[in-house]
Order: structure tokens, then C-alpha cells, then sequence
């Protein structure tokens, strides 16, 4: 099938690849069905573009790059909901909000998106219980991860 | 709005399924307890709500050329 979009132009895309969510992106009650799409240049991100609407796309991440710990417990009503056989089926994204200050890039890890990818379903969870933040920014963190790296090769230097 | 009155202990039921109970009051906070099936999801409403608003700001990504630099390594 065609799909006119704002960002991509006209791009045929494989219907078998079109992802359902079971529960809608929350504020988005009108989109349900999406496709994964590779993200800009030289970045591990992917567009997740809407098929009933060309301008409706978000930009995902794998949030292990940032947080490699990152965890997120799904109760047997989401993994039934999801149609969840093996853990090795689901995929989890964060969602990125990308403003004009680039200080400002953030991703949400307190609703992470988690796809199922063999039986194409997906939904946002909200990680009621976490200490994940709604925001948490990339550069501030990037910083941190450089500071600390700083301090300890100033450490072994001494 | 309905409004009504509950003390400890005390519950509303909404529907069939759906009950709120009071479960503690003191020092100007409620404790609330839910009960309610798995397929009806339970948020605090500001986090409902905060979550609403970040999901709009991220469905208007506008500054691609930064995000190559954040998220290269």
C-alpha cells in the first residue's frame, strides 16, 4: 500500500508490516496503526509513522543506549493483550521530544512503547510503580557519562 | 459531578467491577485502595496527564540535525 506522508513523501509500504496498538498512544486515541521506518542519518532511531495519517510520526529510541539497565515489567494482562509467546518477541522504545534546543532532548522512560514484533502489536505502558522520569535529557546525561569517564581517568593519572 | 461522602473503610463501587475504597485518612491525605480488572488501566491523573503532554511534544519532532549528534556514539 501508498502512504502520502509529511516527512517521507509517497512510500509504499508492506501492509504485513503495519503494527496495531491495542490501547492508543496516549492523547492519540485516533491512530492505531503504525509502521516502523528507519530513523534520520547515522542514528540508532526509528520513525514510528502513522498509516492513517501522512503527518502524524514520532521518533523512537532503544532507551539500553542511554540507561543499560533500563527495565520494564509488563503484568499478564498487557502480555496477553500483546500476544506475548517469548520475551525475544517484544521490542521496547522511548519516545523522543526533539525542540529547538538541543539541551532540551528528551525521552520518556516512565511510557515506554513495547512491540510486539512477530504478531505486530503494540501499546504504551505506563510504568506506574517506576522512579522513571517522564523526562529525562540525553545531554544532560551524556554529560554525566562524560564527567564520570573525566574523573576517572584524572584518578589513574595521579 | 457526583459527589459523596465515604468514610474509612468505606468503599464506592463504578460499574460492576470497579471498587475504590478508602483505606486511611490522616495528616491531609487519603489513601485509596483500587480494585478493578487488569484491562482497566489505573493512573494518578497528574501522571496521566504529564504523560498526555510529553506524547504531544513528541509528536512534533522539529530539530534533526542535533539528534545525530546526541544519539551517535
Amino acid at each position: 500500500m501508498f502512504l502520502d506522508t509529511t516527512r517521507f513523501g509517497k512510500i509504499e509500504i508492506d501492509v504485513d508490516t503495519v503494527i496495531t496498538f491495542t490501547q492508543p498512544i496516549i492523547g492519540f486515541p485516533q491512530y492505531r496503526r503504525f509502521v516502523l521506518l528507519p530513523g534520520p542519518d547515522n542514528s540508532s532511531l526509528h520513525w514510528l509513522q502513522s498509516t492513517e495519517s501522512g503527518e502524524m510520526a514520532f521518533l523512537l529510541m532503544n532507551p539500553h543506549l542511554y540507561v543499560p539497565d533500563y527495565k520494564v515489567e509488563l503484568n499478564t494482562h498487557d502480555m496477553n493483550e500483546l500476544a506475548v509467546e517469548t520475551a525475544s518477541d517484544l521490542e521496547v522504545f522511548t519516545l523522543l521530544v526533539v525542540p529547538a534546543d538541543p539541551s532540551q532532548i528528551r525521552t520518556n522512560l516512565k511510557a515506554p512503547l513495547v512491540i510486539n514484533t512477530r504478531q505486530r502489536l503494540g501499546k504504551q505502558i505506563v510504568l506506574e510503580m517506576s522512579d522513571y522520569p517522564i523526562q529525562f535529557y540525553l545531554s544532560r546525561h551524556m554529560q554525566e557519562a562524560r564527567e564520570r569517564k573525566e574523573a576517572i581517568n584524572a584518578r589513574t593519572d595521579t | 459531578m457526583l459527589v459523596l461522602t465515604r468514610k474509612e473503610n468505606e468503599s464506592i463501587m463504578i460499574g460492576n467491577d470497579i471498587e475504590v475504597k478508602v483505606l486511611d485518612l490522616r495528616d491531609n491525605q487519603v489513601k485509596l485502595g483500587i480494585i478493578a480488572p487488569r484491562s482497566i488501566a489505573v493512573h494518578r491523573q497528574e501522571v496521566y496527564q504529564a504523560i498526555q503532554e510529553e506524547n504531544a511534544q513528541a509528536a512534533v519532532p522539529a530539530n534533526l540535525e542535533d539528534i545525530s549528534n546526541i544519539l551517535s556514539k
